[in-house]
C-alpha cells in the first residue's frame, strides 16, 4: 500500500524519512479516528487553525513548555544545590559531627535540688514535718509559710470526706479527655459552680494550672493579632505569648500612662495600615503578680480597654479566693462586675481553692470554642473526680461563710504591716507585694544588692537578654546564683533556728524573658493563729538580719 | 445567665448495688483460662511493614462527595444566616469594634460540620469508666445547639476509655491506698515542686517509675499534656533540630514549638526517609548559616493512638546510635499496655531502655490515675529538676493520684497481689488480638499491629461517623469516633480502646452488634489484602464462625502477618 503524499515532489527529502514520517502520520490519524468522538476534537483543531494559524503555534509551544516543566526535576532547597559530595566526604562529615550533651551538667545547680523540702505530712496544714536530702536533716512541726493553699479549707476533715466519697464513687482517674467520655457529671457541676461564683457565663476546666494561659491564648490568636502585656508577667504568660504567633508589646509595669501611650500609637498605626480584617487585640495582666505580689489598677485598665476596643485577659492564679470581701478576685476588690469588665480570666484550683487543676472563665461563645480549639483541653485527660468535687465543696463553703477570706486578709495585712514598718529592716529589704496579698514578696534593697553582688535589676535583664539572643546553652550568671544562695541562707536559717518554713521565689533564668529579681516568699494561711503569724514574722526578720549581718556562719 | 444552666448536668445518684456487682461492672471476672495470652517478645526483631488495606475507589469518591455536599450546604447556610438571621450569628461578626473570637472562616468546619454531629462527643458520664460506663442521657435541640437532660442514664459497654489494664476501679487495693493518702497528705499538693510540692510519696513514686521503666531516675507531673508541652524548652533551643514523626501528638508539637527548635517531620514510621533526613541534616546543618546543629532529637511515640501502630524501635535505636542523635519516646499509650511485663515498647521488642535517652509516659491510661512522667539518666533528671518550668512554676501532683499510681505499678510489677498483674496483662493482649482479628475476618478495614489495644476501624464517609456512634449507643456500646483533623481527611474512623476489664463474652456482644451495624452502614469494604485467609475461606466470614474460631486463632501470629 502506498502511503499518501504529503509534500510536493519539488522539495528533496531523503526517501526513508519521507516514508517513515508518512507512515507515522497515517497510523496516528487512524489511531485518533479510532477513539469515539475524536472527530469533534480534530474538527475543532482544524477550524481554529484556519481562523488563526499563529494560535496553533503558540498553543503547541505552551504544551511543550508544560511537558518540560512537568518533567523537570524539582530544585532542591539548601545544601543540595551546592557541590555534590562524594561518599567519602559524606562519611567524614557524619563522623565529624559531635552533638552537645542532651542536658547540661548539673553540678552548678545541684544545691537547688538539695534545698527542696520534702513534706512528710500534709502540705496544707499549718504545721508539718519535713526532711531534706536523703533524710539527713529532718525537722518536725515546722510552721508552714510556704504553701499555696492559702484558705486551707480543703485541709478540713469534712472536705477530705468529700474527696474520699468521690474516690469511692468514681475511682481516681477519669481515663479519657473530656470529649471522649472523660466528662463526668461532677466536672460540669464544678464548671457551673465556678461560672456562678465568679459571675461569668461559663467556665472551662483544665488538668494543670500552668498550661491554661498558653493553651487559651494560642487558641484565639493568630499571626497579626495584637497582645499588649505588662512587662512583669510570669513565665506561664510569657509562654502563652510565644505560642500565640501574635505581635506582643509590653508596657511598663502597672503604668497606665505608658499603656495608654502604647495603645494610642497602635491605634494610629492601625488607621494607617488599613488592615483587611480587624485583628483580635488583648491587654494581658495578672490579678496578683506572681513575681512581685502587687496588683494592677483594674478600673483604669477596664476604661482603657473599652476606649481602645481591646479585650482584657487577667491571670488570677494568685488572686482568686484571696482578693475581695468574699474571695471573688480582683474585680470584687475594685468593686467591678467581672462579666462586663474582664473578658477572660485564668484561675487555678491549686492555690487558694486548695485542690488541683486550672480553669478559664469567660463568656459562652469563647468557652465553646475553647472546648474545641484549646489543646490542653481537647488533647488531655480531664481532671480526677476528687479534685473536682473538692473544688465544688470549697466554693460552696466560701459562699456560705467568708470568715476564711476575712481571716486571711487580716493576717496578710498584719504581715505586710510588720515588714513595712520595721525600722531595722528598712535598709535591708524591700516589700513589693500588696498589703492584701497572701504572699509576702521580699527582696534585697537595690543598694544592698549592689553592695553585695554588684548588679542591678536592669543589668541582670541586659545580661539575660544577651544570653537569649546568642542562644547560649549554658545560661548561668554567677552573681545571680550568689544572690540566690544568699537568700537560701535566710530560708535555711529561719528553718533551722526558728522552725519556720519559707521559700525562695524559684525562677529559672533560662525561661525568663522579662525582668526579674531574686526574692523571698512568705505565705500565710487562714488557719494560722495571730501568734503563729507573729512568730513567723519575727523569725523571718531575725533570719534576714542574722544572715545580712553575717552572723549565720 | 440562662445560658449557664445548659452546661449543668444533673448529678447522678450512685445506684444501689451489692459490692460484688459493682466490682464485676468495673472489672469483668475472667470466664476461662483460654482467654489469656502472653505477648511474645520480638527479641530485637524490627516490625514488618504493615499492609494497609485500601478501600475501593467508589468509597473514596463517595467520601469526597460527602464532604463536598456538607461544605456546599454549610456555605449556603452561612450565606443565608448572615443575610437574614444576623442575630443568630453574632459570635462570628465584629461587635462593638471587637474582632470575633473566631472568624467565620476559621470556625466554618466547627460550626457547619462538627456541630452537626456534636451529640457524639463529650457525652457526660457518671461513675467509674471501667468495663461499663454510665452515660447520662441527653436530648439534643436545634441541631445540637443545646441539650436538656431527662435525668435518666444508660449503662454502656465501655470501648472508649483509655482504661487499658482495668485499673479504673472504685474497690480494691488501689482505691484503698488512694483513700489512705487523702487522710495523710490531704488533697492539695501545696505548690510547685521546688517550693513546697514535694512529699515523700512523690519521691517514692519517682523511684518506682524509674525502676519500672528501667531508667536511672524519673520525675512525675500532674498532667501528661503539660509534661510534654513544657519539657522541650528546657533542653532545646533554636540551634537544635527535632526530627518528628508526622503523627506525633499535639503535646509534643506544642512543646517543640515553645522551645523554638527547628522541626523536620518524616512520614509515619518510614525509617528510610528518616535515615536520609538525618544524614542530610547533619551534612547541611542549620538553614542559611550551615553551622552544625547543636543536637538532634528524634521524637516518636511508642504506640500511636489514632493508628494503633507501633514505632520501629530496633531500627530507631540503630539509627540513633549510628548518627549520634538523641531519642525521645512518648509511651503515653504503650506503657503498661504493651509487652509481656507491661513495660512498654522496650519490653515488646526486648530492647534495653538504656538505648533511649528520654522516656515519657502517662498514668492516665493503663494506671487509672492522672499525670505523666519523664524518665532518663540521673544526670539529665538532676538538671531538669532545676530547669523545667513545670517543676518551678506549676502545681505538683496531688497525693491520691500518686497513691493510685504507686499501687497499680506494684500490682503490674507483681510486688503486690502476685498473679493479678500478669492476668491483667494477658487479658488485654488476648482481648486486643481477638477483637482485631475478628473485625478483619468480618470484612472491616482495621489498622494497627496485632498486640495494640487501640483498634481503629475505618468508616471513611464523615456522615457514617454519627450514624455508627448513635447506633452503637442504642445498642448500649460507648465508642469514640474520630475524623479530620485528628486523622487524614478521608479516613474517618471509630477507635475501640480495648481493656482488660472486658470479658470475651463482652467482645462477642460487641462483635455481633458491630457486624449488624456494619452491614447496614456498608462498612465491610475490606479487600482481604491485609488479612490471612484460613483454609481458603473468603475474607468476609459469618459472625458465628468468627466467634467460634477466632479465640483460638488470634493467639497465632501467622494470621496477622503476610
Amino acid at each position: 500500500m502506498q502511503p499518501p503524499a504529503v509534500l510536493p515532489k519539488s522539495i528533496v527529502v531523503p526517501d526513508f524519512i519521507l516514508r517513515t514520517s508518512s507512515y507515522l502520520w497515517y497510523y496516528c490519524q487512524n489511531a485518533v479516528n479510532a477513539v469515539p468522538g475524536s472527530h469533534y476534537v480534530v474538527d475543532y483543531v482544524k477550524r481554529s487553525h484556519q481562523h488563526d494559524p499563529y494560535r496553533t503555534v503558540v498553543e503547541i509551544f505552551l504544551i511543550i513548555y508544560g511537558i518540560v516543566y512537568f518533567l523537570r526535576k524539582p530544585r532542591k532547597q539548601g545544601f543540595q544545590a551546592g557541590p555534590k559530595l562524594s561518599n567519602k566526604e559524606v562519611e567524614a562529615l557524619l563522623d565529624e559531627w559531635q552533638p552537645e550533651p542532651l542536658a547540661q551538667d548539673s553540678s552548678k545547680v545541684e544545691w537547688r535540688t538539695q534545698k527542696i523540702p520534702v513534706a512528710l505530712t500534709s502540705c496544707s496544714n499549718t504545721y508539718l514535718d519535713i526532711e531534706r536530702v536523703d533524710e539527713a536533716e529532718a525537722v518536725k512541726d515546722v510552721l508552714n509559710c510556704s504553701s499555696n493553699n492559702f484558705l486551707q479549707i480543703s485541709s478540713e476533715t469534712s472536705v477530705k470526706e468529700v474527696a474520699k466519697n468521690a474516690i469511692h464513687r468514681y475511682g481516681v482517674g477519669s481515663c479519657g479527655p473530656a470529649g471522649f467520655y472523660g466528662n463526668l457529671d461532677v466536672h460540669t457541676i464544678l464548671e457551673y459552680d465556678l461560672a456562678r461564683y465568679f459571675n461569668t457565663e461559663n467556665a472551662v476546666l483544665y488538668g494543670q494550672d500552668f498550661c491554661v494561659a498558653a493553651s487559651v491564648v494560642s487558641a484565639f490568636t493568630k499571626r497579626g493579632d495584637v497582645i499588649v502585656a505588662d512587662d512583669r508577667c510570669s513565665v506561664s504568660l510569657q509562654n502563652a505569648f510565644q505560642l500565640s504567633r501574635s505581635t506582643v508589646y509590653y508596657y511598663d509595669h502597672n503604668d497606665m500612662d505608658s499603656l495608654e501611650e502604647l495603645l494610642q500609637q497602635l491605634q494610629e498605626r492601625e488607621l494607617q495600615d488599613k488592615l483587611p480584617a480587624l485583628p483580635r487585640k488583648f491587654i494581658v495582666t495578672e490579678g496578683l503578680f506572681h513575681n512581685l505580689g502587687d496588683i494592677p489598677p483594674l478600673p483604669k485598665l477596664v476604661e482603657l480597654k473599652r476606649k481602645y476596643k481591646f479585650r482584657l485577659l487577667v491571670d488570677e492564679t494568685f488572686s482568686l479566693g484571696v482578693l475581695g470581701a468574699t474571695g471573688r478576685g480582683i474585680t470584687e476588690h475594685f468593686g467591678l462586675d467581672r462579666q462586663s469588665s474582664v473578658d477572660l480570666t485564668i484561675g487555678s484550683l491549686g492555690t487558694a481553692l486548695g485542690s488541683s487543676g486550672g480553669f478559664a472563665l469567660g463568656d459562652n461563645v469563647m468557652s465553646l470554642h475553647q472546648r474545641i480549639g484549646s489543646h490542653a483541653y481537647t488533647f488531655s485527660a480531664s481532671l480526677p473526680s476528687f479534685t473536682v468535687t473538692v473544688g465544688s465543696e470549697v466554693l460552696r463553703r466560701l459562699e456560705e461563710d467568708n470568715t476564711a477570706v476575712k481571716k486571711l486578709r487580716q493576717l496578710a495585712n498584719q504581715m505586710h504591716q510588720f515588714f513595712r514598718d520595721d525600722q531595722e529592716l528598712r535598709n535591708v529589704i524591700e516589700v513589693t507585694s500588696n498589703n492584701d496579698s497572701s504572699v509576702l514578696h521580699l527582696r534585697l534593697t537595690d543598694d544592698l544588692r549592689f553592695e553585695k553582688f554588684q548588679y542591678t535589676e536592669d543589668s541582670l535583664f541586659e545580661d539575660i537578654n544577651a544570653m537569649h539572643s546568642k542562644y547560649l546553652t549554658d545560661k548561668h550568671i554567677e552573681y545571680y546564683e550568689l544572690e540566690e544562695k544568699f537568700l537560701q541562707q535566710i530560708v535555711d536559717f529561719a528553718l533551722k533556728e526558728y522552725g519556720v518554713l519559707i521559700s525562695r521565689n524559684t525562677f529559672v533564668l533560662k525561661h525568663e524573658t522579662l525582668p526579674i529579681t531574686p526574692s523571698l516568699k512568705v505565705c500565710c494561711g487562714a488557719k494560722m493563729s495571730d501568734q503563729d503569724l507573729f512568730r513567723a514574722c519575727n523569725s523571718v526578720k531575725m533570719a534576714i538580719l542574722s544572715v545580712v549581718n553575717g552572723k549565720s556562719q | 445567665m440562662s445560658s449557664i444552666s445548659n452546661t449543668r448536668v444533673p448529678l447522678v445518684k450512685p445506684p444501689v448495688k451489692s459490692v460484688e456487682d459493682k466490682k464485676a461492672n468495673e472489672y469483668g471476672p475472667l470466664t476461662s483460662k483460654n482467654y489469656l495470652h502472653e505477648a511474645t517478645s520480638r527479641q530485637g526483631e524490627p516490625l514488618q511493614e504493615l499492609v494497609l488495606d485500601t478501600p475501593p475507589y467508589y468509597v473514596v469518591v463517595i467520601t469526597y462527595l460527602n464532604y463536598l455536599i456538607l461544605i456546599i450546604l454549610g456555605h449556603i447556610h452561612d450565606f443565608l444566616g448572615l443575610t437574614f438571621q444576623k442575630e443568630r450569628h453574632q459570635d462570628i461578626m465584629e461587635k462593638d469594634g471587637l474582632a470575633p473570637w473566631f472568624s467565620k472562616f476559621e470556625s466554618f468546619y466547627l460550626r457547619r460540620l462538627k456541630l452537626r454531629i456534636d451529640d457524639c462527643f463529650s457525652r457526660p458520664t457518671a461513675g467509674v469508666p471501667g468495663r461499663f460506663i454510665t452515660c447520662i442521657d441527653r436530648i439534643s435541640h436545634d441541631l445540637n445547639s443545646y441539650y436538656t437532660y431527662p435525668g435518666t442514664v444508660t449503662m454502656c459497654l465501655n470501648l472508649s476509655s483509655y482504661n487499658y489494664l482495668g485499673f479504673a476501679q472504685s474497690e480494691g487495693p488501689c482505691t484503698s491506698s488512694a483513700l489512705e493518702s487523702v487522710d495523710h497528705y490531704g488533697v492539695c499538693a501545696g505548690g510547685p515542686r521546688t517550693q513546697l510540692g514535694t512529699s515523700d510519696l512523690h519521691i517514692e513514686t519517682e523511684k518506682l517509675v524509674a525502676k519500672f521503666v528501667g531508667k536511672e531516675d524519673a520525675m512525675v507531673f500532674s498532667q501528661g499534656y503539660g509534661c510534654n508541652a513544657n519539657f522541650f524548652n528546657s533542653i532545646l533551643d533554636p540551634k537544635c533540630l527535632v526530627i518528628s514523626d508526622e503523627l506525633n501528638h499535639t503535646s509534643i508539637r506544642t512543646g517543640v514549638r515553645l522551645s523554638g527548635a527547628t522541626v523536620k517531620a518524616f512520614k509515619h514510621n518510614n525509617m528510610e526517609i528518616l535515615e536520609k533526613l538525618i544524614k542530610d541534616q547533619i551534612i547541611s546543618g542549620q538553614p542559611k548559616t550551615h553551622r552544625p546543629w547543636k543536637k538532634i532529637l528524634i521524637c516518636v511515640e511508642g504506640l500511636f493512638s489514632m493508628e494503633g501502630t507501633m514505632c520501629d524501635l530496633p531500627k530507631l535505636v540503630e539509627l540513633k546510635n549510628k548518627y549520634k542523635c538523641y531519642l525521645f519516646l512518648d509511651e503515653a499509650h504503650s506503657i503498661g499496655a504493651i509487652g509481656s511485663r507491661g513495660r512498654g515498647v522496650c519490653d515488646y521488642f526486648n530492647i534495653s531502655p538504656s538505648n533511649i535517652d528520654v522516656m515519657m509516659g502517662t498514668f492516665t491510661k493503663s494506671f487509672g490515675a492522672a499525670g505523666g512522667y519523664i524518665a532518663a539518666d540521673k544526670n539529665i533528671i538532676d538538671r531538669l529538676r532545676c530547669d523545667l518550668t513545670t517543676t518551678n512554676y506549676s502545681e505538683s501532683v496531688p497525693a491520691p493520684v500518686l497513691a493510685q499510681t504507686c499501687t497499680s505499678l506494684k500490682i503490674i510489677a507483681g510486688d503486690l497481689n502476685p498473679g493479678e498483674g500478669v492476668e491483667r496483662l494477658q487479658r488485654i493482649t488476648f482481648n486486643s488480638r481477638y477483637l482485631r482479628l475478628a473485625l478483619k475476618r468480618l470484612g472491616f478495614i482495621v489498622y494497627g499491629v496485632a498486640d495494640s489495644p487501640v483498634v481503629p476501624m475505618l468508616l471513611y464517609a464523615p456522615s457514617k461517623m454519627p450514624a455508627f456512634s448513635r447506633m452503637m449507643l442504642q445498642r448500649k456500646i460507648a465508642v469514640v469516633v474520630v475524623a479530620y483533623p485528628a486523622t487524614p481527611l478521608i479516613e474517618s474512623r471509630v477507635r475501640f480502646c480495648v481493656s482488660s476489664a472486658l470479658t470475651k463474652e463482652d467482645i462477642d456482644y460487641l462483635l455481633r452488634h458491630v457486624n449488624e451495624v456494619g452491614e447496614k452502614l456498608f462498612l465491610k469494604v475490606s479487600t482481604g489484602k491485609s488479612s490471612v485467609s484460613r483454609n481458603g475461606k473468603p475474607h468476609k466470614w459469618d459472625i458465628e464462625e468468627v466467634i467460634r474460631l477466632t479465640p483460638a486463632d488470634c493467639k497465632d501470629d501467622k494470621y496477622f502477618e503476610e
